[in-house]
């Protein structure tokens, strides 16, 4: 909170990311925290956690991003990170058909198991890869405009992934990490995206049901007020 | 998972309890075996065999030969233990026994202050022994000098023997135990060194890969190429060595090694776990950690399995394989030798030669930092085989495809905190602040990740010596040390930062005001070992071992429960025909099925291999496979989600009624194909092992079920995947369309999809229609015709009879009619075929005393039904009075007829013989039946077909609810869900025989079929005897058809084959084996019927029973009517004519009629 400016309304928003192995994830979220890109990232094991903030015109959001591992197997280990979650990226490779009915698995799931009123954004990476990302200086331009291509390494057209973020109700992007393409413009939509209201009651007891364990579930109940507190009394 | 928890202890009912099959159990009470290798760090080839209490001297260091004296040195009491190839001793005492405690028993974890797992002594591969010497003591009854091949079994040693240098490693071990005991040691030792001097060119080939034997030759024969010491040898270790002091680490190591022995021979004394918790030196790393962790002599066991495994799979492809090449360029990237591509090459070989030769494990993301990090002080051999140990045993289930195991140990970290740190664990919770978020990757990487190499590897270094228990204590050192900012932290985020920040300086000061320098040089990382082993020392390897038993079930529901999830929703659009519930229940029950399919497949191996080598060392049997005892769950990961033909059929017998066999048998070979030739009694059998269905019913087999199966079987791999059986499911039950059911019931039958179903599918599908319905119809029929449904057989009282009654009696009508309109309204393929009626009409008229049934009697159409009697042999056929114990073994004649038709049956299933035989027997029918000529074929189309449904009310009902309704797939049905055991079903089974017996006996006098009521009613008191009564009246009327068709078409063969036809003989055909086991068992079945045929009457069994014991029941009469003569191939046709007649109906009233034909043959 120190660097901003001191009337806008500051909150954080738990947003994780989801999606197949290799499809760019920590890329992405790189490039948005350290505009930075690295050819030959780590796995992620379990998950990464970065902050980065984001700010818009009213207010400033403080993203808490969990990173997640891509492999099938770490998929059981999932609904540790997007408890509470009010924000989802799921990434897929537009280069791989594979990994967009991935995203959709993990579309569906967030549906039912994350908390209600999730924003979702699908984000289609690595568009540095097709041949309509030669200009990649076009900052604006969003995936919307990009026709079929032929005779590059796109196997997911646009219009494909979009007509079903439509249907689903969830953001859509394309995106590219290696050139920064799109990128913060994700994490803007999202943070427009999250309503007032999720804000105000961030990670209280409002915002956490599905995936939580009744146990947990009264806890958050019990502690609730006081963690609100605690929140706005420390956002570092 | 509700549903499994309830089918392992299913399954472990079925057991003798003591055999500790059941997976808490073998936690709890590891058996002696595994204790014994996990404390010696032993291969799974290992077994205890002689232990006995010895005192280990080692001479003090630099004694050469023998000779001093011998209270000099040092002295150990401990234990002496021979394995096969293993003598080992060690100080901590532990017990192998079964019954011993978790506290007990595993308490060689335990220490932490310089014992290790094993204490002190060593851990000799026998190979490695070069002589054993009894000592004459006076002193000790026994003693034994033992002399190693350590430092002389290089080649290049032996022409320097008479040099000084050459020591022997000699120790001497006495024996204190009674003379017997002691001999027979020394035997056991004797017999295992005889054994073991072929294992001594492997032993040179593992030590020469071993850095101490460079290490400690002399040095002027130190030769160019020292042994590979991993990647750091080329691209430098990391760290600083002058910090890390390395050559200091080395001068100790050569000292101890050349006074204790070096890698397999080496001895454990307290120095060595010293000089372990210090940091090892680089360049034996590899090597002690191959040593103390025991991959070593996983190597030893098969030194090239490596180097084989790299071979044998060279140039395949696999997803493993794609997900490693994704991961290669990013494992430690910041060391150069993971630049390089030696580095990445030795990397991508070493998880390949893995998910080779643990293909379950696969790959897992994590691995290629460990095994990265491995590979810089190892060969790739030495990090192939310490990742099998550390899959394995260190960390098992880690990289399992659910993760189960790294899940579990989240849990006991998380349960350790709350124990050991009351007040942060409060203000976790407090904070909503998720622990297993951070500690995960600690675990999962080994701490490979979090900390600095150089650190990470000391932690590595004692985490080797003392198990996994090592990884908690450094878990919680890492939170009580940084206890306070913790608690000053209130989010994920700020929590994450704490401890990022922490590793980041470990190696700074620990404290750093401090006035007193020594305390001042103290670094972080040495506060934390020192919180780690000295605070937390009351961590042992039995604090985790029970932490993980308390929350080991709850973890494996929680990832079951989302496996579920994911894979219900994954299903994809067809599913969503099909509610939740059921998709949860089939989901249950399709995996329900095929681990109790596992359990039961390992419980009978294991069986056989216990009695196969019950006389022998009858313990290793059964400890094989114990670390598969849950295999087959789904929250332990891999496990087979492909049904099989037989697993399909257990599945469906826990959901639809009619599959349920009808007389169930006990053996699994014949259940399956067999033609039943060679099968036994079944109540013999039932008394022997275990059912190979379990508790559950035994299910049916019939060509209906092969039907669906290939009908699901969408990409004919004979085998179902949960995707393809909600699908064929949904299609079934999903639509609730009467117009979808009938559509896919057609689709059945039609072979080649052509929109047509020829003479013999309209048979088939007669067939199949009394197949289903012979348990009664289920859903919604009308009002007029069942008023009392009989879905639930609960509801069915005796006063609901008649009405009940007649709704079977009408459905076999219908179907009766069914096969008489689908021939009429049959589009004929050939002009010709408008003869074929001609026959028919004499039949006719041969028999006037054909008996009318139902309403559609008149018009039957007795040339079709022949065609049926010859083509096809359904499970029905009359039967005779006084052979009521074939209903035993008649269940298995359905398979048998199962395949009339090669060309549409999986050859796979079907027997040769049998084909040959039926192929013959058609031969036989087409002569004698004009309406078989090839050259009058007819088909019905689907929209006949449709229409000769829709013409009977009973018809369109059953499609319209009784079919999709008789899935049960929520609530199953009572035979299985019920907790009615092998014995109840086997009860159930017989008392089935019971009342047909007594049905049989009215029926065989001649009396009408109005007593079968009586006699049903008498029989079976319970809800089934009612229900068998009901069905019993129905097969009755059926019968009669059937008769009179048997009639006709024997009558028209004898008038075709007059020479040929040997009338009963030919019944025998395959069966004369069959016969004779069904005549020793027919008493035994006759004194059950007597105690079980009461109350319970088994249900639709004796109904079915009958239907199926119809084939052998006609093959009697035959038998009665003359003596056999097996090689009269019309036998076979003759055979099926008589069962076929169970299309009519297949009931018992047909006594009579058998009786009948039997007077027929003798005649002719």
């Amino acid at each position: 909170m120190a660097d901003t400016n001191a009337p806008k309304p500051s909150s954080s928003v738990k947003l994780v990311l989801l999606g197949e192995a290799a499809v760019g994830k920590s890329s992405l979220v790189l490039r948005f925290v350290n505009n930075d890109f690295q050819e030959n990232k780590e796995p992620t094991i379990g998950a990464a956690f970065l902050t980065q903030k984001c700010n818009l015109p009213t207010r400033t959001i403080k993203f808490e991003i969990w990173d997640t591992a891509g492999q099938e197997r770490f998929a059981s280990l999932a609904p540790m990170y997007y408890r509470n979650a009010q924000a989802a990226l799921v990434v897929y490779d537009l280069t791989k058909p594979t990994s967009l009915i991935k995203a959709k698995h993990w579309v569906a799931e967030l549906q039912r198991q994350a908390s209600p009123g999730i924003v979702i954004a699908l984000v289609g990476n690595k568009l540095d890869l097709t041949s309509d990302s030669a200009g990649s200086a076009e900052v604006s331009g969003g995936g919307d405009d990009n026709a079929e291509d032929s005779g590059d390494a796109r196997k997911i057209s646009t219009d494909e992934a979009k007509a079903y973020a439509e249907e689903e109700g969830l953001l859509f992007f394309e995106t590219s990490a290696k050139t920064g393409h799109n990128v913060t413009e994700v994490f803007t939509a999202i943070a427009n995206a999250i309503p007032e209201t999720s804000l105000k009651s961030a990670r209280g007891p409002g915002a956490s049901h599905a995936g939580v364990s009744r146990t947990e579930e009264q806890r958050v109940n019990l502690n609730g007020p006081r963690d609100l507190e605690a929140k706005e009394g420390c956002a570092c | 998972m509700l549903n499994l928890s309830s089918f392992v202890q299913k399954a472990q009912q079925l057991l003798d309890p003591t055999q500790g099959l059941n997976l808490t159990d073998s936690d709890k009470n590891p058996s002696k075996a595994s204790l014994f290798q996990s404390q010696f760090r032993l291969p799974d080839s290992q077994h205890p065999l002689y232990e006995i209490t010895a005192e280990l001297t080692i001479p003090p260091s630099n004694v050469t030969q023998g000779g001093k004296d011998q209270d000099r040195g040092f002295h150990y009491a401990g234990k002496l233990h021979l394995s096969e190839a293993y003598l080992c001793f060690s100080t901590t005492p532990s017990s192998f026994l079964q019954s011993a405690s978790t506290s007990t028993s595993s308490a060689f974890t335990g220490q932490t202050h310089g014992g290790g797992p094993s204490g002190n002594g060593f851990t000799f591969p026998l190979s490695s022994i070069r002589r054993v010497e009894r000592l004459h003591s006076q002193n000790f009854q026994f003693a034994l000098a033992i002399t190693t091949w350590n430092g002389i079994s290089q080649d290049a040693l032996k022409d320097n023997k008479d040099k000084k240098e050459v020591r022997e490693q000699r120790i001497t071990i006495q024996l204190a135990g009674t003379r017997v005991a002691c001999e027979r040691f020394c035997d056991g030792l004797k017999k295992g060194l005889r054994a073991a001097v072929g294992n001594v060119g492997k032993l040179k080939k593992v030590i020469g890969e071993c850095y101490s034997e460079y290490l400690l030759r002399p040095e002027e024969q130190k030769s160019a190429n020292p042994p590979d010491a991993g990647l750091g040898m080329i691209f430098r270790y990391p760290g600083d060595p002058k910090k890390l002091r390395d050559r200091a680490k080395m001068r100790l190591w050569a000292e101890y090694l050349r006074d204790n022995g070096r890698n397999v021979t080496l001895i454990r004394q307290p120095t060595f776990h010293k000089l372990i918790r210090v940091g090892l030196p680089n360049r034996l790393r590899g090597e002690i950690w191959e040593l103390t962790s025991g991959s070593v002599y996983l190597r030893l066991e098969n030194p090239t399995l490596y180097a084989d495994t790299l071979a044998k799979h060279s140039g395949k492809e696999s997803l493993a394989i794609d997900e490693i090449e994704k991961d290669l360029n990013r494992s430690l990237p910041e060391y150069p030798g993971f630049q390089s591509e030696e580095g990445i090459g030795r990397l991508r070989r070493v998880l390949t030669a893995y998910s080779w030769v643990n293909a379950d494990v696969g790959y897992c993301q994590a691995m290629n930092i460990v095994v990265a990090a491995l590979l810089i002080y190892m060969s790739e051999a030495q990090a192939f085989f310490l990742l099998s140990t550390l899959c394995d045993r260190l960390v098992p289930g880690y990289y399992s495809t659910t993760m189960y195991g790294t899940l579990l140990d989240q849990k006991v970290f998380e349960s350790l905190v709350e124990r050991t740190m009351p007040i942060l664990w409060e203000h976790l919770v407090k904070c909503d602040v998720q622990l297993s978020v951070v500690s995960l990757p600690w675990f999962l990487s080994l701490y490979i990740n979090s900390m600095p190499l150089v650190f990470a590897f000391r932690v590595l270094d004692v985490f080797f010596v003392e198990g996994p228990k090592v990884l908690f204590q450094v878990g919680l050192a890492i939170l009580r040390i940084n206890g306070e900012e913790l608690l000053d932290a209130s989010d994920d985020g700020a929590f994450i930062s704490v401890l990022k920040n922490y590793f980041a300086r470990l190696d700074e000061s620990a404290h750093p005001k401090s006035e007193n320098p020594k305390l001042r040089a103290v670094t972080r990382f040495q506060e934390l070992m020192v919180v780690a082993f000295k605070e937390f020392s009351g961590i042992t390897h039995s604090t985790i071992t029970e932490l993980r038993l308390k929350n080991k079930d709850a973890v494996l529901n929680n990832i079951e429960s989302f496996a579920k999830r994911t894979a219900i929703r994954n299903l994809g659009p067809e599913s969503k025909l099909l509610s939740t519930d059921e998709l949860g229940a089939v989901y249950d029950r399709f995996y329900g099925v095929l681990y109790e399919r596992q359990q039961r497949d390992l419980i009978i191996k294991q069986e056989e291999a216990r009695r196969a080598k019950s006389n022998r060392i009858s313990r290793i049997g059964q400890m094989v496979d114990e670390g598969n005892v849950e295999k087959g769950r789904v929250g332990l990961g891999p496990s087979t989600s492909l049904m099989d033909y037989d697993a399909f059929r257990e599945f469906l017998a826990g959901i639809a009624k009619w599959a349920v066999s009808d007389s169930p048998t006990q053996s699994r070979r014949d259940t399956g194909s067999s033609n039943g030739g060679g099968f036994y009694n079944s109540f013999r059998k039932n008394e022997s092992s275990m059912s190979p269905w379990g508790n559950g019913p035994e299910p049916a087999d019939h060509e209906f079920l092969q039907r669906l199966f290939r009908k699901w079987d969408f990409d004919s791999s004979s085998a179902l995947t949960l995707q393809n059986v909600v699908t064929g499911l949904a299609r079934i039950k999903g639509k609730r369309d009467i117009m979808g059911t009938i559509n896919y019931f057609f689709e059945l039958h039609d072979d080649d999809g052509d929109g047509k179903v020829d003479r013999e599918g309209i048979l088939r599908m007669s067939e199949a229609l009394l197949f289903l319905s012979r348990r009664g119809l289920e859903g919604t029929l009308d009002r007029a015709t069942a008023p009392n449904g009989m879905m639930t057989e609960g509801m069915v009282t005796p006063g609901n009879e008649v009405p009940d009654q007649s709704v079977n009696e009408r459905f076999l009508g219908s179907v009766s009619a069914f096969i008489r309109r689908c021939f009429e309204y049959a589009d004929p393929d050939h002009p010709n075929n408008q003869n074929s009626q001609q026959p028919a009409q004499q039949q006719t008229t041969s028999h006037p005393d054909a008996f009318a049934i139902g309403d559609d009697d008149d018009d039957f159409d007795e040339e079709n039904d022949d065609d049926l009697l010859a083509m096809d042999s359904p499970t029905a056929s009359p039967r005779p009075a006084k052979r009521s114990e074939d209903t035993a073994t008649s269940s298995l004649q359905p398979p048998s007829s199962l395949h009339l038709d090669p060309s549409t049956a999986p050859s796979s299933i079907s027997n040769n013989d049998e084909d040959r035989r039926r192929r013959v027997s058609r031969q036989q029918s087409e002569k004698a039946n004009i309406a078989l000529d090839p050259n009058n074929p007819l088909h019905i189309t689907l929209p006949t077909f449709r229409m000769v449904v829709l013409a009977d009310e009973l018809l369109e009902q059953f499609f319209e609810s009784s079919f999709p309704c008789s899935f049960h797939l929520v609530e199953g049905i009572s035979m299985s869900s019920g907790n009615s055991s092998n014995a109840g079903s086997s009860s159930y089974g017989v008392g089935g025989l019971g009342s047909t017996f007594s049905h049989m006996g009215f029926f065989g006098g001649g009396a009408g079929g109005a007593n079968s009521q009586q006699g049903g009613a008498g029989a079976g008191r319970g809800l089934r005897g009612v229900l068998d009564n009901i069905v019993t009246d129905g097969m009755r009327v059926a019968a009669e058809v059937r008769r009179r068709m048997e009639e006709a078409q024997r009558e028209l063969e004898k008038n075709a084959l007059p020479g040929q036809h040997k009338p009963g003989g030919a019944n025998r055909g395959g069966g004369d084996d069959e016969d004779d086991d069904e005549d020793d068992g027919g008493p035994v079945e006759g004194l059950s019927l007597g105690g079980n045929g009461n109350g319970s009457g088994g249900a639709g069994g004796s109904a079915a029973g009958m239907r199926s014991g119809g084939v052998r029941s006609s093959d009697r009469d035959l038998l009665t009517g003359a003596d056999a003569e097996a090689s009269d191939p019309t036998a076979e046709a003759q055979l099926q004519q008589g069962s076929g007649g169970s299309l009519g109906g297949g009931g018992e009233a047909n006594v009579g009629g058998t009786a009948k034909v039997v007077g027929v043959e003798f005649d002719g």
